[in-house]
């Protein structure tokens, strides 16, 4: 495929406890491609963030995306369900590799989790992303 | 017995656990237990390692605040950074992002401080670390949102006092962000 060929987006990726959400948008954020969410897939619960689920929303999204013409994306993760080892969320992960799989290029992968704060705030790596 | 009260700042810890602790010093029937607000701590003792500028927010020193809090282990701990430290019982409060947005705004905090905690909020930023640090079989999930402080301290002392289970995961906030 020729440079030319090329077009690009960014996957918004939330990951909760509870839920993973996806929205793909232009480089610019402005104008919003493919939405999803982990609830559309598996509607339970505790099941909503789990891989399978996630995985599931990826591929449905994948088709929208290369639908609209995009070929590669870059990738946006929000929330402690794409940071933590042992997280019940382990939604962003399983939402990456899905996208990948599907023939989507994957480009630079930020993490901007929020981070709580008041007048103290956690240092990098214990909470403090 | 030590009990962590954490939870995004603007859930109600202060106000709760102000009003758990004139009832913990009144009633013998609960255990005898000194509530420790540690952000007063962090900043008394300077417990912080640097200065986030763009936060205008302390980087607390975790090792130096659990050397602090070692022996301490009679203990009501609140702070939104209290799940970082041994706990028996952890109470995770909880609140919509909306109302906590208020809630800081309110408080006088700017908007990009409200905005990032309703938004950590959202994503339950704080329940996740709480869970990953001490398990689900420690954590007492408290949700704030159509509760006055005075209910919210009757939940806290349920939980000091062994009077329910654990929960987690039974809030779901992320219609704030899409
Ligand atoms: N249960 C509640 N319902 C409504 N407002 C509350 C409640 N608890 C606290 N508030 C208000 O919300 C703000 C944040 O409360 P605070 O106790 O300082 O939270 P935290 O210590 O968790 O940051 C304060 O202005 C307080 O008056
Ligand atoms: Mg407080």
């Amino acid at each position: 495929m020729s440079q030319d060929d090329e077009k690009w987006g960014v996957a918004h990726v939330h990951a909760s406890f509870n839920n993973t959400v996806m929205t793909v948008t232009d480089l610019t954020g402005a104008e919003t491609i493919a939405k999803s969410s982990g609830g559309t897939a598996v509607k339970q619960n505790r099941d909503e963030a789990s891989p399978y689920a996630a995985m599931q929303m990826a591929e449905s999204i994948a088709e929208e995306v290369k639908a609209a013409g995009i070929t590669g994306l870059h990738v946006r993760v929000r929330g402690p369900g794409g940071n933590l080892q042992k997280s019940p969320g382990p939604g962003a992960q399983a939402t990456i590799r899905a996208l990948a799989r599907s023939g989507i290029e994957i480009g630079r992968i930020e993490d901007v989790t929020p981070i709580p704060h008041d007048g103290s705030r956690a240092p990098k790596g214990k909470g403090g992303y | 017995m030590r009990v962590a009260v954490t939870g995004t700042p603007g859930t109600g810890k202060t106000t709760a656990t102000d009003i758990l602790a004139s009832r913990l010093a009144t009633d013998d029937s609960l255990p005898d237990l000194e509530v420790i607000h540690l952000n007063a701590v962090l900043d008394e003792e300077g417990l912080y390692t640097e200065v986030d500028a763009d936060r205008g927010s302390k980087i607390a020193d975790l090792e130096a605040l659990a050397d602090w809090l070692d022996g301490r282990d009679d203990a009501v701990i609140d702070s939104h950074l209290a799940h970082h430290f041994d706990a028996d019982r952890v109470a995770v409060l909880r609140c919509a992002p909306e109302m906590l947005e208020e809630r800081l705004l309110e408080r006088g905090e700017t908007e990009a401080k409200a905005a990032e905690n309703a938004e950590s909020e959202a994503l339950d930023v704080v329940l996740s670390e709480a869970v990953e640090t001490h398990g689900l079989e420690s954590i007492y999930e408290i949700d704030t949102t159509d509760r006055d402080p005075e209910a919210v301290a009757d939940a806290l002392e349920a939980v000091v006092a062994g009077d329910r289970e654990p929960s987690a995961g039974d809030v779901d906030f992320m219609g704030y962000l899409t």
